[in-house]
């Protein structure tokens, strides 16, 4: 376990930005009085790996990677805070307009466009929802966009192929996370004549910030204060923020990962 | 448009939310506070899926979803408190246009300059409702006192309506033949004007960057000082080199004061060296060139860079005198400004050489024994008229008789 007093936190760089946002980040910290550092992986399990032998104290994690850690430290993980975008992520199943397809059960049978394998909102949580309605997974054609693997979503390439792929007609229907399909909306990408929302998921939750279960008491005070800090309105703040997707930093929450951690059993 | 905690219904007909739906959404989230309510009529099925994704991401409240009678969903959404517009002070007055005309000061009156002015609402026009959370701009000029004279408006109105085209308003055709002594001396002093007025444009266009936009009439006034100066330029090069003889002398010493002039750092230090002391010399000079003017052309050309400058004159006059009665402190700034230009022309007395022979003969109008007399009692003359004019203008700027007399002493070898 790390003894030293600063902060090291591992964040996975699933693009340049990253580096931006804990160089400023740091910064941040830095001016709240907080000796912060962090290491970047390339992928969630090498960070979740490095986490649990006790390299770094913090993990910026995906659901996936929170749930895990939940699993292999017996829940003694400290769940420290997230997005307040974290909260109440749902995913959607877009549909191509004329393949007729007004209910889920009519899935069955037709081309499924899917994200990456990893992919909580693209992929894991959709399907595992979707059993849940009754529909025979078995029965859907899956066309997998298995790209970025190790990201988990992170870069939202593979949600992006899965919209492309039913603009162009190569599947009837699609799994894609809800903030991807309202800003491709916003944005004017997406052609409302050719494809539609069909359904909406239950919710679920997204990242967290995850420690490791000996740390001390100082850093979980020192990180959180510092984090809560910063402020929309405060125009460096707002810079991070608005490139890290989020509008404010909230207490954690565990609730939200109920039902990925029930898909994930039954993966097995 | 202020905003109100209140209900405003929008009808979205069928538009699904990536198709329309937002163009009606948000402007009108917009009109409200925090907490007040949107209604969404909707007959769109796929905005009961959207609509609630799309607050989440904006961090709107979604209320919930109803049928109404007529089969219409209606939506009800709670803005959220996130990058809410605020109103940037200043009463908003009535402005209304008199006999179909409308101008920058009546602009001006309905809209006032804020006293001080907010680094964060950058180029945001005055008036507008500015977001939280955006950067601050590195503007210096940011207090209405040092930046802003209250006539400025106005003057900027006077400026725009007084442009003139350089190409056709100046009797081209009525320029010479002269003389070639005369021709030599209206050269030089073409090319001392030239390079002269090269200075008053490239002064204060460091100084428009400056100025925060919430004082944009200001910098909209100095563009139009640089407008005019570049016309100067032009009718003046324009004047000299039809007389086919090349151009005349830029002489170390007015090479040396205009470095000086253009190394002020401050506004109001500019404005006083520029507009008060420099353009106003100019004023004399300028009249002096038109009464012994030799022909049409350049009498007509030396009058309308006169009136245009009286403008900059006045400009720089109320400047400094606003910022005089502002902060007494300016005047000891001031007086060390012209101390300082004054000891880069140590050592030299009075006006380059060139310019004095030339004005000597054009106002002799002709290279004669007794003609050059005449010549130099003009000169003379106008030396003293420009001293007495300085220390007029900046008794009306608010320095005592003793303090102007002393400036305008210093003053003397710059002529800008």
């Amino acid at each position: 376990m790390r003894n030293d007093k600063s902060i090291l936190l591992g964040a996975v760089a699933y693009d340049p930005k990253v580096v931006t946002i804990w160089e400023g980040i740091r910064e941040h910290f830095q001016s709240e009085g907080v000796a912060l550092d962090f290491a970047l992986f390339s992928n969630y399990e090498r960070q979740v790996e490095e986490l649990l032998r006790g390299h770094i104290d913090i993990a910026w994690n995906t659901p996936l990677a929170h749930v895990r850690i939940k699993q292999r430290t017996g829940g003694e993980s400290v769940s420290l805070g997230m997005r307040d975008s974290d909260r109440d992520f749902h995913a959607k199943v877009i549909v191509r307009r004329g393949a007729g397809i007004t209910s889920l059960k009519e899935l069955e049978g037709r081309t499924v466009a899917v994200g990456s394998s990893d992919s909580t909102q693209a992929r894991i949580l959709p399907l595992y929802f979707l059993a849940q309605e009754g529909v025979d997974l078995r029965r859907l054609n899956v066309l997998a966009f298995d790209t970025q693997i190790g990201k988990h979503g992170d870069t939202g390439t593979s949600e992006l192929d899965v919209l492309k792929a039913l603009h162009e007609g190569h599947a009837d229907a699609g799994t894609i996370g809800d903030l991807v399909w309202v800003n491709e909306q916003a944005a004017g990408h997406v052609d409302s004549g050719r494809v539609e929302v069909l359904w909406t998921t239950p919710g679920f939750d997204h990242c967290m910030f995850d420690a490791h279960p000996v740390i001390s008491p100082d850093k979980i005070d020192a990180f959180q204060r510092a984090l809560f800090a910063m402020r929309w309105d405060n125009p460096k703040h707002r810079q991070l923020l608005e490139l890290e997707g989020l509008r404010e930093w909230l207490p954690p929450r565990e609730e939200g990962y109920n039902s990925l951690e029930e898909a994930l059993k039954q993966q097995k | 448009m202020s905003a109100e905690v209140g209900v405003i219904a929008v009808d979205g007909g069928e538009l699904p939310l990536g198709g329309g739906l937002l163009a009606l959404v948000r402007p009108a989230l917009d009109q409200l506070e925090p907490g007040g309510m949107l209604a969404v009529l909707s007959r769109s099925r796929g905005v009961r899926e959207d609509l609630p994704t799309w607050c989440r991401a904006e961090r709107h409240e979604y209320l919930g979803v109803e049928e109404t009678a007529n089969g219409l969903d209606r939506h009800l959404i709670s803005r959220g408190r996130f990058s809410v517009p605020y109103e940037t002070a200043g009463d908003n007055n009535l402005l209304e246009s008199r006999d179909g005309r409308l101008t920058a000061a009546d602009v001006l009156n309905a809209a006032p300059m804020p006293s001080r002015a907010d680094p964060i609402t950058g180029f945001a026009p005055r008036g507008a409702r500015i977001e939280s959370g955006g950067p601050s701009y590195p503007f210096i000029l940011n207090e209405r006192d040092r930046v802003a004279p209250p006539e400025v408006a106005v003057l900027y109105d006077q400026a725009v309506s007084s442009q003139w085209d350089a190409t056709s308003d100046i009797p081209w055709s009525k320029a010479g033949p002269l003389p070639a002594d005369l021709e030599r001396a209206l050269i030089q002093i073409m090319t001392f004007l030239a390079e002269n007025e090269l200075s008053a444009l490239y002064l204060p266009s460091r100084f428009i960057a400056q100025i925060h936009p919430a004082y944009a009439e200001v910098a909209m006034f100095l563009a139009t000082q640089l407008a005019d100066e570049a016309r100067h330029i032009d009718v003046f090069l324009k004047r000299a080199r039809l007389c086919q003889r090349g151009l005349g002398i830029s002489s170390v010493t007015t090479s040396r004061s205009l470095l000086s002039l253009l190394q002020t750092e401050d506004f109001t230090e500019a404005a006083f060296l520029l507009s008060v002391l420099g353009e106003g010399t100019f004023l004399d000079l300028l009249s002096f060139i038109e009464r012994y003017a030799p022909d049409e052309a350049t009498a007509e050309l030396v009058r309308r860079a006169r009136n245009d400058e009286s403008r900059h004159v006045h400009f720089g006059l109320t400047h400094v005198r606003a910022g005089l009665a502002a902060d007494p402190t300016l005047y000891g700034r001031l007086e060390a400004v012209v101390r300082r230009r004054a000891g880069a022309l140590r050592g030299i007395d009075g006006v380059p050489a060139p310019l004095q022979d030339a004005l000597t003969v054009l106002a002799g109008r002709s290279t004669e024994d007794r003609a050059l007399a005449r010549g130099h009692e003009a000169f003379r003359e106008l030396l003293e008229t420009m001293h007495l004019n300085r220390i007029r203008r900046l008794g009306y700027a608010g320095f005592t008789p003793e303090q102007a007399e002393l400036i305008s002493e210093l003053h003397t070898p710059n002529f800008m």
